[in-house]
């Protein structure tokens, strides 16, 4: 939101005049928003345009367009053409149906109208408050759909319209509004009321309720619609997430790149040798007579002719089997929570096989750790400790020591301090308590203090009630009693303090286990707050302060602004080249979590905005260990063969037409029928590398939580670097010198028929086709390590699918007319069975795993003797048992807090508190607010 | 609310995943153990199998019986007279004299073999038009045929394009010395040598009354000293595009250096058990000009056994690899001995 963009929204925006109670004299933007990203008008130039956008996509249709120029293409005009077509078809069904899923609202205000909201609704619009039920038109509303904040903050209304309480009264009013034209501001706003026969009264931003908030404790609130639909805050406000890009992305880019300049390289070297061809041979050869020699042709055809080294299908492929991918992340039930109905969601899927790589851990403290729940469990007072801290295992945790009454009634030297402190307790707070018949719900703006208002009500004082100057505490050795403005007697001791640094021992605790995970060097953590974080993040010791904390197992920063969060997680990013993970559940996290390589949200307390703005979003912290364990090392896992795997193919088929080349004179004649070339990615070796990308498993679910150190294989990019993919395409280059060498000296000048027939170009094409088929189906299959149906159905569909083809496709002249050629050429080669090709190609990976085990293999071996695996003591060379790390994992997945608890906490675990917003400049101070309310009287009802 | 909001999570159906093996990722799978005992079977196996397999290629390659002749080097006055174009109508006859050391028994098979000839040359195999051999009345000038198409007074070739006017259009005949005065011509058969299809599906002779007429409004194409309907004039089955000859140079090679099946002998008298050793003479006429473009040609009598011809490229390929894995098997082996001993990550 720079001010560039957010002046240009100024000056598009016209001033809107509102009139109240007439009808309007501009026409408005109706209240319908969709998130979709198409319209069904818009889908074709929209899908289109950003396809093209794509480099790939890009290049493939100027070779469809370079194929329309008459006698360049050696493979006809439309060969490149349709797959295109295919392939965009795929991409589009597919973007149709994410589209699909997207939500439409569809709600009908329109600008003028008078709208009443009741308690718990959300706002339909952005509109100005007329009147409410509470006092001087004041109303409360929870804005975590726009800013993440949960404390309810307060607005009021216009003294001038406070009054028009009732539906009479409203009609009857008569005037207009002038404000401001749609932006994005949140937090400003300016208009005028001049209401008939009065003098205009200016409107704020406090007058202003928006859409998307909800309103809160106030049973009534009526307001005139100003902005709808798209015109919203909200919506102004709904800017795309930054674009991320996965590293296996980039490479993958890069390498696509440099085989697009192998390619400009070979269609010049076989230029360079058409020329130097025809020099030698032009003159001579009667047989052809119009040789013509234009270097820039040639060149063309030979781009033409390569042009499939780059995989045309690589990009659906992979969009396809991320998708896919995003979709088993949603599917998973173990990343279900039932609590909240909430499963796990990949609001991306373009960065799965991100999180098999993560090194740094980002993870937000107090929400995120403790999922806002928090218990009164210990409390020290004149020395005295009372409460045990229960051992981690035992579920129960709540406050349980008799001695705390026992020394109050007993007259122990204390007894005074002790009933101070729980005085304290349950007066020093902002805690409202709402009475629900005999119970009391204590309406609390963060949850520790609800915690201790709750424990001191446990231990005999009972906060009751809340008048503008004093609060009521029914005390178990005394009647009620009142207590009047304590507000400057206990500043200094607010009980607060102790809570805080009860999380961060555990955490530091956790912090460090999970450090040990990692595998740093110094056994140490070191904590840092945000004040001290200020001058560490200074341009002049931030190298320092990075290696100092590079070298700790766990980091730990408190008391950090949400901007400090994402200059650390920007710090690491830049300076270490390591994949980061952000994880926080706040809208102070939205920051890191949009930094990090990979952010995720905690779905479900602080609000909606961390999970906006996360690319996954899980409901437990818990599940974040199966999300990278399973889900980022499989993905990686898979995306990393599937990549590697659709460069295999490719380089395998089209290297081959640089071998014939070299026996052609360099004239760019194919080896293949030009259909086969054609839907050699799109049918007879699509379906491998799907199967790869969506089913191979290296080890079952169990295995990757049971030994994170598997994670460490992904984490360090083993499966995919340069080194491993130039490997990968070295083994495609000799398959292809095997693929064409060996049939052309097995049918070069010789007979190949009992009935004495010589092959022609195509018998010889077809052949090495098969082969290169064969083979590279069989890869797929020595690739994949968890044959499931869909692999079996993948590796023997595809050859059985272009045996089948092939069988029709030689049959079909003159009846269809296209491949004269192919005309009976399936009939000859039913015995010409020479697996000696596809045999060699594949032997070599096999005669790898023999000697060569690496602990991923050692764990597939032990997978299958199951029994033995409980007994299994996996030892890393450090000698460190691993099940140690096991524990330490099986304890973080134990950490949903049982739901005996929950059923205690304020509000059902929900951590909205009333209205005692840490708003600055809000138009009602704190103390004003706590003051205005009388719990004791009865609130305005309903209408 | 609240009543509001538990009772519509009531209505609308629960967000919890299905729990199938296919979404919880659960789907059975045949996990392939590569142990050091099935890796080592299998190399075992599959080297012992290609070995065996080479060995018989390489044995019944052996069995084939091949006499090969390079006439445009022994016809060297031809030779050098077909160098240039202008004596195209100038007749040139050789013989080629050679002695058969055995008997050629079975299936007899005259090649011709031509050396540095380029038929895969892209503009080579786009040039001609499979619908004019089909019989079909086509406007060529839209076929691939240029510059073979039509001739300047705007009479269309028939057939057109490249391939079709460089047809190989030497005659050879085979004669066999009785003894060694008296030769008698060695019956062979000049139709059936092509491949089914081609012959009764992709090639099909213009229809009229007669051939002639079918190929009326055309002429033959320039380097070609008869028109299409006189290709063999004794067999009407074996005449126009429908000529074996010609449909077997239409099927373009793969390589520059090929040969094309030419004519298979017929089992007659002295000749039913193949050919008997002796002295033999081939009879050529020599129109094909090569050397211009570097080329030679050969003339080639062979027998075939299941695998083909002579080559014995594949056998030794297949024994060669055999062997190799093996090899590699056995090294394999050593090396699991002397490394199972070994330390694993894994302690029980």
């Amino acid at each position: 939101m720079s001010g560039a963009t957010s002046s240009a929204d100024q000056a598009e925006a016209a001033a809107r005049t509102i009139y109240l109670n007439q009808p309007q004299q501009s026409k408005f933007r109706d209240n319908r928003v969709s998130t979709a990203k198409y319209s069904v008008v818009t889908f074709l130039p929209r899908f289109l345009y950003e396809q093209i956008r794509k480099a790939a996509n890009a290049f493939f249709l100027f070779i469809a367009l370079l194929q329309q120029i008459p006698d360049v293409s050696p493979t006809g005009r439309y060969t490149t053409l349709v797959p295109l077509l295919f392939i965009l078809t795929v991409a589009g069904i597919k973007e149709i149906i994410e589209d699909y899923v997207s939500i439409i609202y569809l709600i009908w205000e329109t600008v003028g109208d008078i709208v009443k909201v009741t308690n718990g609704q959300h706002l339909p619009a952005d509109m100005i408050i007329v009147s409410s039920s509470e006092p001087q038109a004041m109303c409360y509303i929870e804005t975590s759909n726009l800013d993440g904040e949960t404390n309810l903050k307060i607005r009021q209304g216009l003294t001038q319209t406070a009054s028009l309480q009732s539906r009479e009264d409203v009609m009857k009013v008569s005037g207009k509004i002038e404000c401001e034209g749609p932006n994005r501001h949140l937090y400003d706003f300016i208009g005028n009321l001049r209401l008939d026969g009065q003098s205009p009264v200016p409107i704020g931003p406090d007058q202003i309720l928006l859409r998307g908030a909800q309103l809160r404790n106030t049973q009534w609130v009526l307001g005139i619609v100003v902005y709808t639909g798209h015109d919203t805050k909200l919506m102004q406000n709904s800017t795309k997430a930054p674009l991320k890009r996965s590293n296996v992305e980039k490479v993958t880019n890069m390498q696509i790149l440099v085989l697009f300049c192998i390619l400009l390289v070979m269609a010049l070297v076989s230029s360079v040798g058409a020329l130097l061809w025809n020099r030698t041979h032009g003159e001579v050869i009667w047989y052809l007579e119009e040789l013509y020699v234009n270097f820039g042709y040639n060149l063309l055809t030979f781009i033409i002719l390569y042009n499939n080294l780059i995989p045309i299908s690589l990009l659906v492929t992979l969009e396809v089997v991320k998708f896919t991918q995003a979709l088993f992340i949603n599917w998973d039930i173990d990343m279900y929570y039932q609590e909240t109905d909430t499963p796990a969601m990949a609001r991306t899927s373009n960065l799965n096989e991100e999180l098999g790589q993560v090194k740094y851990l980002f993870s937000d403290k107090t929400g995120t750790l403790t999922c806002n729940i928090m218990n009164f469990k210990k409390c020290s007072i004149a020395g005295v400790t009372y409460g045990q801290l229960p051992p981690s295992t035992s579920e129960s945790c709540e406050f349980d020591d008799p001695r705390l009454l026992q020394n109050i009634e007993s007259d122990h030297p204390t007894a005074a301090h002790i009933q101070e402190f729980l005085t304290l307790l349950a007066v020093c707070h902002t805690v409202v308590p709402e009475r629900d018949e005999n119970t009391i719900i204590y309406q609390a703006s963060s949850p520790d203090e609800g915690a201790l208002v709750k424990g001191a009500k446990k231990l005999g004082y009972i906060f009751t009630g809340r008048t503008p100057h004093s609060v009521i505490i029914d005390a178990v050795s005394r009647a009620c009693v009142v207590y009047s403005s304590f507000q400057g007697y206990v500043h200094g001791i607010h009980p607060l303090c102790m809570g805080p640094r009860a999380t961060r021992a555990t955490l530091t605790h956790h912090c460090t286990n999970l450090g040990d995970s990692l595998g740093k060097e110094n056994d140490i953590a070191l904590i840092i707050d945000g004040q001290t974080l200020k001058y560490a993040l200074s341009f002049e010791v931030r190298q320092c302060f990075l290696d100092l904390a590079l070298s700790c197992k766990a980091v730990i920063c408190c008391r950090v602004s949400p901007l400090q969060k994402s200059e650390i997680v920007d710090m690491v990013k830049k300076h270490v080249n390591a994949i980061t993970l952000a994880i926080g559940d706040g809208a102070n996290d939205v920051g890191m979590i949009q930094t990090a390589h990979v952010g995720v949200g905690i779905s479900g307390n602080e609000g909606m905005q961390a999970t906006n703005s996360s690319d996954y979003s899980i409901a437990q912290f818990s599940y974040l260990e199966k999300l990278l364990l399973v889900h980022g090392a499989w993905s990686y896992n898979r995306v990393t063969k599937c990549i590697l795997y659709c460069f295999y193919k490719n380089v395998v088929l089209y290297i081959i037409e640089l071998w014939f080349a070299f026996v052609n004179g360099f004239s760019g004649q194919i080896l293949f029928e030009r259909w086969c070339i054609g839907l050699y990615n799109v049918i007879f070796t699509a379906l491998p590398p799907f199967t790869l990308g969506i089913f191979e498993r290296s080890c079952t679910q169990d295995s990757m939580l049971r030994f994170p150190q598997l994670y460490k294989i992904t984490q360090n990019a083993d499966g995919f670097n340069t080194r491993v993919f130039w490997g990968h395409c070295i083994n495609a280059l000799i398959h292809s010198i095997i693929l064409f060498w060996f049939p052309l000296k097995v049918l070069e000048h010789d007979a190949v028929f009992t009935n004495g027939q010589g092959p022609d170009y195509l018998f010889v094409g077809n052949i090495v086709y098969t082969y290169v088929v064969v083979t590279v189906c069989l890869k797929a299959g020595l690739e994949t390590t968890a044959w499931t149906k869909f692999s079996h159905l993948a590796v023997w569909g595809s050859m059985l699918l272009w045996l089948v083809f092939f069988g029709v496709y030689s049959a079909i002249w003159p009846t269809i007319p296209i491949a004269p050629d192919m005309l009976g050429q399936v009939s000859f080669h039913a015995w010409i069975w020479e697996r000696l090709v596809s045999v060699l190609s594949d032997c070599s990976p096999l005669a790898k795993h023999t000697y060569h085990k690496t602990l991923l293999e050692q764990v597939q071996e032990l997978e299958t003797k199951s029994k033995e695996l409980g007994k299994a003591m996996l030892r890393d060379s450090n000698g460190k048992s691993l099940n140690e790390r096991d524990h330490l994992l099986k304890r973080l997945g134990r950490k949903t807090p049982p739901s005996l608890f929950r059923a205690h906490s304020v509000q059902q675990g929900v951590p909205h508190g009333y209205a005692f917003s840490q708003e600055e400049h809000g138009v009602v101070s704190q103390s004003q607010v706590v003051r205005s309310y009388d719990t004791t009287k009865q609130r305005a009802g309903v209408e | 609310m609240k009543n509001k909001n538990s009772q519509g999570a009531q209505e609308s159906p629960s967000r919890c995943p299905d729990n199938s093996a296919f979404k919880q990722q659960k789907l059975p799978a045949w996990k392939p153990k590569l142990t050091a005992p099935t890796v080592l079977s299998s190399f075992f196996t599959i080297g012992v199998f290609c070995l065996l397999v080479g060995i018989c290629l390489i044995l019944y390659a052996r069995s084939v019986k091949e006499i090969q002749i390079n006439y445009s080097d022994i016809c060297l006055n031809c030779s050098k007279l077909r160098e240039n174009s202008s004596n195209w109508d100038k007749e040139c006859n050789c013989s080629v004299y050679f002695t058969l050391q055995e008997n050629m028994l079975g299936d007899v098979f005259m090649y011709y073999r031509l050396q540095n000839f380029y038929q895969n040359h892209r503009r080579y195999v786009l040039s001609r038009s499979d619908a004019q051999l089909l019989g079909q009345d086509v406007n060529i000038q839209n076929s691939n045929c240029a510059p073979f198409t039509i001739y300047p007074n705007g009479t269309p070739m028939a057939p057109c394009g490249a391939i079709a006017n460089s047809m190989f259009n030497d005659s050879i005949q085979l004669f066999y010395y009785l003894n060694s005065s008296t030769a008698i011509k060695v019956p062979l058969l000049k139709s059936g040598n092509s491949w089914w299809s081609d012959k009764n599906v992709k090639f099909r002779n213009p229809t009229s009354y007669n051939l002639s007429s079918a190929f009326a409004g055309t002429t033959r194409p320039p380097y070609w000293q008869k028109p299409a309907y006189l290709l063999d004039e004794e067999d009407e089955r074996n005449n126009g595009y429908i000529n074996d000859d010609f449909i077997i140079w239409m099927r373009v090679s793969a390589f520059p250096t090929f040969r094309n099946l030419y004519r298979h002998l017929r089992h007659t008298n002295q000749f039913a058990d193949g050919l008997p050793a002796g002295n033999y003479t081939f009879h050529i006429t020599y129109n094909f000009p090569v050397t211009k473009f570097k080329g030679e040609k050969q003339v080639v009598l062979s027998t075939s056994t299941w695998s083909g011809g002579s080559n014995l490229f594949l056998g030794i390929a297949y024994t060669v690899s055999g062997a190799v894995i093996v090899l590699a098997g056995f090294i394999i082996t050593a090396i699991h001995l002397k490394l199972r001993k070994k330390k694993t990550y894994f302690q029980r």
